[in-house]
């Protein structure tokens, strides 16, 4: 009773610290001499501007013998065939010239933002699964007896930990890249799983060294072999125990991808550099793009920590 | 029936032979020197001596979870370092139950019962599951057995172990102080798993603290220190006519 007080009283604390901080950044907003434009911001989430159908040439509207509207240029060449189904805001005989909306139609579709969105969850999942695979198999490697597979593991760890992803996106994308042709996805893929896969064989090498070692000795004793005591008995238990770590790696890898945006991959972040050079709201597109980093990421760790309860019934 | 029959041994010969057995730790300790004996089919030998001599390592050469530096095993006439031996097919017929029961921990106990069997031997799914369930009720544990090994005791937890160690249908049964972590109260169940093991006929080597055990079920009575294998008995002389000075010294201690 005493004690649930008491966390209201902090809970209480805890909302009040989180409105103060709100509050300062508006008043700070209104501070600079900014004019902020939020609704500038919708359309390149949600683009619900009517798609307008353009005359192409100079001419005159008229209609064929199959009375399909048709622009007949002025100068004799091909007519500009227009959809029959259309609703024009033309007449027959009107002299249009180019440029000019013939009609327009009422659509939604999603604005740049969302694209890049969608590019970043897309180059983030296909790299997780790389990353994955390669992390396993070098972590394997790393935990192995065999010399030549533990320092090949352990050189690959430090090399792709001790420089930059952003050299390494260069690296891929300039050298990699030119020598085996690469597209630009392709090499980001590469870079981002390769950097990643580092960082999960070390998850993965503290996992299997975390389970005791009576694991291995009673599997053995049992007569399975190395690979299958791994895969039935040490991998399955080190997976459980990976979880919370993996889950910050696969973060971390979301939100690393934004940095292949300097090899031109329309991702989320270029998404967001395009918009702003366009419409010149560069703080609402910023907080914006923060927003849809954060729905992602957050989406993620929520996933998994759903798995990790559901993976707790043997505890 | 087995993988061995074509140089299947007489019946007579041992179905252990360790000769000479040396192991020495890379850090330079002198674990096991010039280890010999044998055991016969069915019998039960039961190893003593002081924490530290080198029992729990001889059982683990048993199974080669310690390899050898020296010397050599035969196990049911095979030899367990000879070029053409599969370790993991000589692991089938040597069960081992440890101290630390070592259950899986992310399987049920008759899922960690079933797991060898359907993984390594290719047995039917059907027959292992009939053959888990049996021998869940031999040792006691049929009513838990959809249990994880968290929520069972020590006592359940090594009865479940022996359970899982016997449905590779092993020739051979190894101990490694299977009571020496169980509250006293348990120790007990354990015990009587044992014991009607060894009635049976099964073959058993068991490091054990247990005196009343080894006086009780054992056929023979290893006492080993520092490495060597001092005393070879059958239990009456070993406990009541100890012949070697260190081991009257040591029973003088225990009793």
């Amino acid at each position: 009773m005493h004690v649930n007080q008491k966390n209201w009283l902090w809970n209480g604390v805890f909302i009040a610290i989180i409105l103060g901080l709100c509050a300062s950044v508006y008043l700070a907003g209104k501070r600079i001499d900014y004019s902020w434009n939020w609704d500038r911001v919708v359309p390149f989430i949600i683009n619900s501007d009517p798609l307008e159908i353009v005359a192409e040439v100079d001419g005159t509207l008229e209609f064929n013998e199959q009375g399909q509207p048709q622009i007949y240029p002025y100068d004799g060449g091909d007519p500009q065939l227009i959809d029959p189904t259309l609703a024009l805001s033309l007449s027959e005989g009107d002299m249009v010239y180019a440029g000019d909306v013939l009609a327009s139609i009422e659509q939604t579709r999603i604005g740049p933002l969302l694209e890049g969105l969608l590019v970043t969850i897309e180059i983030s999942i296909i790299s997780l699964l790389f990353a994955v695979v390669i992390g396993l198999m070098v972590g394997l490697m790393r935990v192995s007896v065999n010399p030549a597979l533990r320092n090949l593991a352990i050189t690959y760890i430090e090399v792709i930990r001790g420089t930059p992803l952003l050299v390494q996106i260069f690296i891929v994308y300039f050298f990699l890249g030119t020598v085996l042709e690469l597209e630009r996805f392709t090499a980001g893929v590469v870079a981002l799983s390769v950097f990643t896969a580092a960082y999960v064989a070390e998850i993965i090498r503290a996992g299997i060294q975390s389970i005791p070692s009576g694991q291995m000795e009673a599997a053995r004793s049992l007569g399975m072999s190395y690979p299958k005591a791994m895969i039935y008995v040490i991998l399955p238990q080190a997976f459980k125990r990976t979880l919370p770590p993996m889950a910050g790696q696969f973060i971390n890898l979301i939100k690393d991808s934004s940095l292949v945006s300097v090899i031109a991959i329309t991702d989320l972040t270029k998404a967001g550099r395009e918009v702003i050079s366009g419409n010149f709201a560069p703080f609402e597109v910023w907080f914006t793009v923060a927003l849809l980093y954060l729905v992602l990421t957050s989406a993620l760790s929520w996933a998994i920590q759903r798995l990790e309860r559901r993976l707790a019934a043997s505890d | 029936m087995t993988k061995h029959d074509s140089n299947q041994p007489a019946a007579e010969a041992p179905i252990i032979i360790a000769t000479d057995v040396d192991k020495i730790y890379p850090n330079g300790c002198h674990a096991l020197k010039a280890v010999s004996t044998t055991v016969a089919r069915g019998e039960v030998v039961v190893i003593l001596g002081p924490s530290g001599s080198g029992k729990s390592t001889f059982l683990r050469t048993l199974n080669q979870l310690e390899v050898i530096n020296g010397g050599s095993i035969l196990i049911d006439g095979v030899d367990m370092y000879s070029k053409g031996t599969n370790i993991n097919q000589l692991r089938e017929q040597v069960g081992m139950v440890f101290q630390n029961f070592n259950l899986f921990p992310h399987k049920t106990a008759l899922e960690n019962v079933m797991l060898a069997p359907l993984k390594v031997s290719g047995r039917e799914p059907k027959e292992v599951e009939e053959h888990a369930r049996d021998l869940m009720y031999k040792v006691g544990m049929d009513q838990r057995m959809q249990n994880y090994p968290s929520h069972l005791s020590g006592g359940q937890q090594q009865r479940v172990a022996i359970a899982r160690a016997l449905a590779m249908k092993p020739k051979i049964m190894l101990f490694d102080e299977p009571t020496s972590a169980l509250d006293p109260e348990m120790v007990g169940e354990v015990l009587d798993v044992m014991k009607s093991l060894a009635a049976e006929g099964m073959t058993m080597v068991v490091v054990t603290h247990e005196m009343g055990f080894a006086r009780e079920v054992a056929d023979r009575v290893l006492f080993m220190e520092e490495g060597a294998l001092l005393v070879e008995d059958n239990p009456d002389d070993f406990f009541d006519h100890p012949s070697h000075p260190r081991l009257k010294q040591f029973l003088s201690k225990i009793f």
